[in-house]
């Protein structure tokens, strides 16, 4: 038989209260403040309202009732279940660890999802190449307003003949800035695309690739090839990667989101959040790094950079972080793994 | 995971979790107005933060650094102004905490670093095409009115008052009406009630006292002079010179009191 409501209140309001005020006191403290008697006592407690709560939802339906005693053992709950992780950068050490080590490794855990989205992207490139190879015509259907020039060459003359359009370090700053927020705005939109429909994502890397495909031809076409490589190779070695791998993390996420499998969706989703994480957090890194590119060395002309070298530099960079991301091999993983 | 109704009439639904004891907690989503007037809030104050820092940084650094540094600023703090706080204030910006929400990890617990930075990255989506347009028609979609940040990270924005001290008032009510004395504790009427009243018919009573100063006076009066009639009748009471009103409170009273206390 449960207790009688009246008594239920009057009995447990006392320990309730003292329950409110540790938490209130535990949510502004961290753990090892509050020491290990008041980190019993809160357990204690807790267990005592999650006891009462029963009994309570036995004796009334009264929300006004229910409701507080709900909402503190919910607290509870959160306190006692959910450990306080230490989930910070936490210094220099982990900072450098994170980037050299944690996300290369969630790229790698993500391989074939990379794949998927590097061959969306990479199809889209070469339907938009040969279209526009084929007709010249498609490149007026095919490249947005803002890229579609009607003659590449006349174009590169004029860029060549005048001054360059990036002279100061401010001007290359400002422009890089506008650039990466830009892109890696983009890329997050390519995620979130992939990761909520999948097709959508896939779809908007290959409708990217068909435009960056169809731009490079007419600029081919035109003879200004050297130039085209030259202008979007180097930031594009770290920006067109990152915008793939941005929708590869969509598609990871994606796939726990539809796909689950056995365990329950919810617990799929929380096993891809580490991969998915590290890899948003270093395609931002790089599309910072692009965006500076982009702005200031990438805008340099051949009165100041030779396109050898500039050809050049994207090569390295895209060797690089080719190598840096997926270069380690499994056995080496094996190795560190065993040492930590 | 389950859902219930939570009241009788089930006009509201609500998520529910068991906890390891085997303890349901009810989980409350937030309803979209609350949301959006919280989201307001934070975005109004991450516009007055970038505007301070910006003017700070445009004094303090060169021109050629100052628009690097600005425009990296006020991105970064969209970005880390949701996540630091919902990892570190659990899962409350100040706009929720404002408003009383807080976002949790669908299974009630508090959210962890990455989940908080799905749930926003997933932002530029629910944004499209204009203002949280697509996240608002997802959320009037969803049961729980989730946005689909809030979808692809299992996270969820729930009513909750944190320090529950307010909400705890109302589990006083004993001690409340013990304090006011408003009719001594009659041994005899204490007996009638807690023997001849069902728990019902208690519940009905601590319900009225406990709401009778929130109601019209008129509803007031006519739902006590109801009550005490009813009452009186079952416990075959008399007693004219009590107003219907004054008759609750003390069976009230009476049945509040903790047994041991009775006199």
């Amino acid at each position: 038989m449960s207790l009688p409501l009246e008594r239920l209140l009057a009995d447990g309001r006392d320990r309730w209260r003292r329950l409110d005020e540790l938490l209130d006191v535990a949510a502004k403290a961290p753990a090892w403040e509050l020491g290990p008697e008041r980190m019993r006592e809160i357990v204690r407690l807790y267990r005592l309202a999650a006891a009462d709560l029963n009994r309570l939802l036995a004796a009334t339906a009264d929300p006004e009732l229910i409701d507080p005693l709900n909402a503190l053992v919910g607290r509870g709950y959160r306190f006692v279940y959910g450990a306080r992780r230490v989930e910070s950068f936490g210094g220099a050490r982990r900072l450098v660890r994170f980037f050299t080590r944690e996300i290369p490794a969630g790229f790698r855990g993500a391989r074939r999802a990379v794949v998927v989205a590097s061959l969306a992207f990479g199809a889209g490139a070469l339907l938009g190449f040969g279209a526009v190879a084929v007709r010249p015509s498609f490149a007026e259907d095919l490249v947005p307003g803002e890229f579609f020039t009607s003659s590449p060459r006349e174009r590169v003359a004029e860029i060549e003949k005048k001054e360059e359009r990036i002279a100061t370090v401010a001007q290359a700053a400002d422009f890089g800035s506008q650039l990466y927020t830009h892109n890696i705005r983009v890329s997050f939109l390519a995620f979130g695309l992939a990761a909520a429909t999948v097709v959508g994502g896939i779809w908007l890397l290959f409708w990217n690739g068909v435009i960056l495909g169809a731009v490079a031809a007419s600029y081919v076409l035109d003879g200004v090839g050297v130039f085209f490589v030259a202008w979007v190779g180097p930031h594009g070695a770290l920006e067109l990667p990152s915008i793939v791998f941005a929708g590869a993390a969509g598609l990871v996420l994606g796939h726990a989101f539809w796909f689950p499998g056995e365990v329950t969706r919810g617990a799929a989703l929380r096993a891809a959040f580490p991969t998915v994480w590290r890899m948003l957090i270093g395609t931002s890194a790089a599309l910072v790094l692009a965006g500076l590119i982009e702005g200031s060395f990438s805008q340099l002309s051949a009165k100041t950079v030779p396109y050898p070298l500039k050809i050049a530099v994207a090569g390295v960079l895209f060797v690089a972080l080719s190598l840096f991301l997926f270069g380690r091999r499994a056995a080496d993983e094996g190795r560190q793994g065993e040492a930590t | 995971m389950s859902r219930a109704a939570g009241f009788a009439g089930g006009f509201r639904v609500r998520r529910q979790i068991t906890t390891p004891e085997h303890v349901r907690v009810r989980l409350e989503p937030a309803g979209p107005g609350s949301r959006f007037l919280a989201l307001l809030v934070d975005v109004l104050l991450i516009l007055a933060l970038t505007a301070l820092a910006s003017s700070a940084l445009n004094h303090l650094l060169p021109k050629s650094l100052s628009t690097l540094a600005v425009a990296t600023l006020s991105f970064v703090l969209t970005w880390i102004y949701h996540v630091g706080f919902e990892v570190r204030r659990e899962g409350r910006s100040p706009g929720k905490a404002m408003l009383g929400l807080r976002v949790v990890d669908a299974r009630g617990l508090p959210l962890s670093l990455p989940q908080s930075f799905v749930r926003n990255v997933g932002r530029v989506l629910d944004f499209a095409p204009v203002f949280y347009g697509l996240g608002g028609l997802v959320a009037l979609l969803d049961r729980d009115g989730r946005r689909l940040g809030d979808l692809l990270a299992d996270t969820l924005v729930v009513r909750d008052e944190g320090g529950s001290r307010r909400r705890m008032a109302a589990a006083d009510l004993p001690e409340t009406l013990r304090r006011e004395g408003q009719a001594p504790v009659d041994p005899e009427l204490a007996r009638l009630a807690r023997h001849r009243l069902s728990l019902d018919e208690r519940e009905l009573l601590v319900a009225l006292v406990r709401r009778s100063d929130k109601l019209d006076p008129r509803a007031r009066y006519d739902l006590n002079e109801q009550a005490g009639k009813h009452f009186r009748r079952k416990l075959g009471l008399d007693l004219p010179h009590l107003s219907g009103e004054a008759l609750v409170r003390a069976l009230a009273t009476a049945i509040a009191a903790k047994p041991g206390a009775r006199r």
